[in-house]
């Protein structure tokens, strides 16, 4: 036990300090950024998702940490390519931001703390008063001005979705919905993708924000068609064969069913948010929503299995929320007879 | 279709399947699926594409591990009704005492529920022949009924493209004495699928009729209105055989072509008690459907034409023969759903006829022409757990005569309001104005008749 600590420590301060190096050497090859003209080179790293596998609590754990590192990664080099470009505010901000995070390792702290507040004054502003992130370094002595530029935190909201009957609770839909303010809109997503494969739709259920494309593709041998009955989204891609691909656009939020008027069998559902915080659960339940700014929302839940979206008052701090803990009713059955385009009830048993 | 059977030269042999040879059906479709499960890429591999049970918030979406879903689902529904009929509930004229009562009942029996019972027979015991509707025996007494208690099983096969259905019915006044309940096996199938890339599937076992739609929606749950059109006699029996369907998609018209055939031990009617499930002849009564169907997103069209030729089965001469034939059509539009059917029906006169009531003398010829045209209009309702409303209307036409006897022509017309609440329960309620327009005395037997269905 002692061994696993001590080498999880180990691994914090070798990550910690292979970021502070490689900050380090930006910095050092950038002193000639700083002098030359601004480059623009915008950091995307923020948008990218980690593509980690997450089935057990061990995974989760280990996403989490993940997470956390990568973040501290974006806000570390956004910040310096921000300076690169001469955005001292932005990089300012990053920094701050930074530097808010609890605990930080000491060696960061000790890098950015000076380089923040130096991009503070460049900016046009005094530093923010950062607190210490847990390091070494003495706390910023600046006192905030009005004018400073309010500094954004971006938060983990994390937990657990349970029930969900027979199915279990993956694929549950989980967002967040500001309370006592409206909640930004949603950027449509891009490249979202549900296939026919082997008579199924892949995957079973896909959420999507409001406005998004999502692209239907056959990959089976036979022809297939999707249509959804769900008002307002209701659509009907026709029949296409392998290979090809029909594009819908999503433009309402609510769940849609997706069928196939070729093959009674086939259920999928795409649930479109209109909201940008959102997210869904594997197939232990287990879902984390990133970039939530702190303050009051409700979260909501919807799942295929269950009559009601759940809805929980949640309260979002600058260190977001853990552990959250989330029930879903498995009280909806698939239905025994799926419609046909016209709405009439298929026997799937009767033909094909 | 039928005479083209004929010039070919279909040659007659004895096929009786039995449950023994049902069960052999399974076995050989269980045994082609395992070997199909065991070549590679095959359906037995379907499983997802690296997403699977690990989606999150990586926005790739969710798809389930193979075998989540569980292969065993049962469904079923409850029908409980309450029926009020005109008069005596039966359809004989006060002081009629014509004998025989050959073709007393069947043409204008008042049906009352989804099964097509009847509020009452003939009291008298007149019937020698003909088709005997089930009675729920409530004469003119308005009356609580349980109509049909369901069970549906049905078991994919993980991994293979085999189902298992079984329909089991809890059915009260099975027999026509009007109180004695039973269990009675409604289908019970194997579907084999035998190739991933053709829409073509083989059923062998107890299933479902093939000829025409009102098949489709025999059940409680999923008929619209209540009662069944006056031909559902002639169309909607189940029988023992097997079966092929095959459809080819024609998609630069948004359009299938399909065809549905069977060979079966007896035909599609419908009897007091089901005609036998065994073969009384050793010939099988082969029946198809021919279907176009135009699908299109704001229009679904549907047409088939359907034909029946084989020996009668309610009695065991060979060369006494049913023929029918009938055409179809279905139109969806924006919530407007219309139906129609057409069929003519010739059973020729045959020798001893057999049914669960018993042995009669003769088995007489029979030929009936008849139709229906349906409409329902859906509302979308969001009430809280109302969710649909639809108002429907049919009209029935039915011209029919035995062999010696006066041809008779009824028609009927069904009014009808239909209350959809959550996904589970249905409440309809309709009357049913029946008319004798020919050959028969007028009789007051109209009907008045709910049915609150629970599906699960």
């Amino acid at each position: 036990m002692t061994t696993r600590r001590n080498a999880r420590g180990a691994g914090r301060t070798m990550m910690a300090v292979a970021l502070a190096v490689t900050a380090t050497a930006i910095f050092t090859g950038a002193a000639a950024a700083m002098a030359a003209p601004a480059q623009s080179s915008p950091w995307l790293g923020e948008d990218l998702p980690l593509p980690l596998t997450v089935k057990t609590p061990q995974d989760l754990a280990v996403k989490q940490v993940a997470e956390r590192q990568y973040l501290i990664f974006n806000l570390l080099a956004g910040g310096k390519v921000a300076w690169d470009a001469g955005d001292f505010a932005t990089a300012a901000t990053k920094w701050e931001a930074l530097l808010r995070l609890h605990p930080l390792d000491a060696d960061i702290e000790r890098v950015i703390r000076p380089l923040a507040r130096d991009a503070r004054g460049r900016a046009g502003g005094a530093a923010a008063a950062v607190p210490s992130g847990g390091g070494t370094a003495a706390p910023a002595a600046a006192t905030p001005v009005a004018e400073a530029r309010p500094v954004v935190v971006s938060a983990v909201v994390s937990g657990t979705v349970a029930g969900g009957g027979a199915l279990g609770p993956g694929g549950a839909v989980v967002w967040l919905k500001r309370v006592g303010g409206e909640t930004p809109r949603p950027t449509p997503a891009k490249g979202k993708v549900v296939s026919q494969r082997n008579k199924s739709f892949v995957p079973r259920v896909l959420a999507v924000p409001v406005g998004s494309k999502v692209d239907f593709r056959n990959e089976d041998t036979i022809f297939h068609n999707v249509f959804s009955l769900s008002k307002p989204n209701e659509f009907d891609t026709g029949l296409y064969k392998q290979g090809g691909s029909y594009t819908q656009v999503f433009k309402k939020a609510g769940p849609v069913q997706l069928l196939c008027n070729i093959h009674s069998t086939m259920i999928g559902y795409v649930y479109v948010v209109d909201s940008p915080y959102y997210a869904q659960a594997d197939g232990g339940g287990a879902f984390m929503i990133r970039n939530v700014p702190p303050g009051e929302y409700e979260i909501e839940v919807w799942h295929e299995a269950s009559s009601k979206e759940v809805h929980q008052k949640l309260t979002v701090g600058a260190d977001g929320v853990r552990g959250v803990t989330l029930n879903v009713a498995g009280d909806k059955r698939a239905p025994a007879f799926v419609p046909d385009k016209s709405g009439k009830p298929r026997q799937a048993q009767v033909g094909y | 279709m039928v005479s083209a059977v004929a010039r070919v030269g279909f040659q007659p042999h004895r096929l009786r399947l039995t449950a023994a040879a049902f069960v052999a059906a399974l076995v050989v479709a269980g045994v082609a699926s395992v070997a199909r499960a065991q070549q590679p890429g095959g359906a037995g591999q379907t499983g997802g594409d690296g997403s699977d049970g690990d989606d999150g918030d990586d926005g790739n979406g969710y798809t389930p591990p193979a075998g989540l879903t569980p292969p065993l689902q049962l469904n079923g529904y409850i029908d409980v009704g309450f029926a009020k009929a005109q008069g005596d509930g039966t359809s004989f004229a006060a002081g009629d005492t014509r004998l025989p009562a050959d073709y007393a009942v069947d043409p204008f029996a008042p049906a009352v529920n989804s099964r097509g019972d009847v509020a009452s027979n003939d009291p008298g015991g007149r019937l020698t022949n003909g088709f005997l509707p089930r009675s729920v025996g409530i004469g003119g007494r308005p009356s609580f009924l349980i109509n049909t208690v369901n069970f549906d099983l049905k078991y994919t096969a993980p991994g293979t493209p085999l189902l298992i259905f079984t329909r089991l019915q809890i059915l009260p006044r099975f027999s026509s004495s009007g109180d004695q309940t039973r269990p009675y096996l409604e289908q019970a199938f194997g579907r084999f699928i035998p190739f991933d890339s053709q829409e073509l599937a083989i059923s062998v076992g107890k299933f479902d009729s093939v000829f025409g739609i009102e098949y489709l929606e025999n059940q409680a749950n999923l008929r619209t209105g209540i009662t069944p059109s006056l031909m559902a006699r002639y169309t909607t029996g189940t029988s023992t055989g097997a079966k092929v369907f095959y459809r080819m998609q024609l998609p630069a018209l948004w359009s299938a072509v399909s065809l549905h055939v069977a060979a079966t031990n007896s035909g599609n009617f419908v009897e007091a008690l089901q005609s036998p499930d065994a073969s009384l002849t050793g010939v099988p009564v082969l029946s198809g459907r021919l279907g176009y169907e135009l699908n299109r997103p704001e229009v679904q069209v549907k047409l088939g034409a359907s034909g029946l030729y084989g020996p009668r089965n309610d009695q065991n001469q060979r060369d006494a023969h049913q023929r029918v034939v009938g055409g179809d059509a279905r139109i969806a539009l924006h919530g407007l759903y219309v139906s129609g059917e057409y069929i003519r029906v010739k059973e020729e006169e045959g020798g001893p006829k057999t049914t669960g009531m018993g042995a009669l003398p003769i088995s007489s010829g029979f030929e009936a022409r008849a139709f229906y045209a349906q409409a329902a209009y859906a509302i979308p309702v969001d009430l809280g757990p109302w969710h649909k409303l639809t108002l429907y209307g049919r009209y029935d036409w039915r011209h029919a005569w035995f062999a010696g006897f006066t041809p008779i022509t009824v028609d009927r017309i069904t009014a009808g309001l239909r209350i959809d609440v959550w996904d589970a329960v249905i409440l309809k309620g309709e009357l049913l104005v029946n008319r004798e327009l020919a050959g028969a005395p007028t009789v007051a037997n109209n009907v008045w008749t709910l049915s609150l269905v629970y599906s699960w």
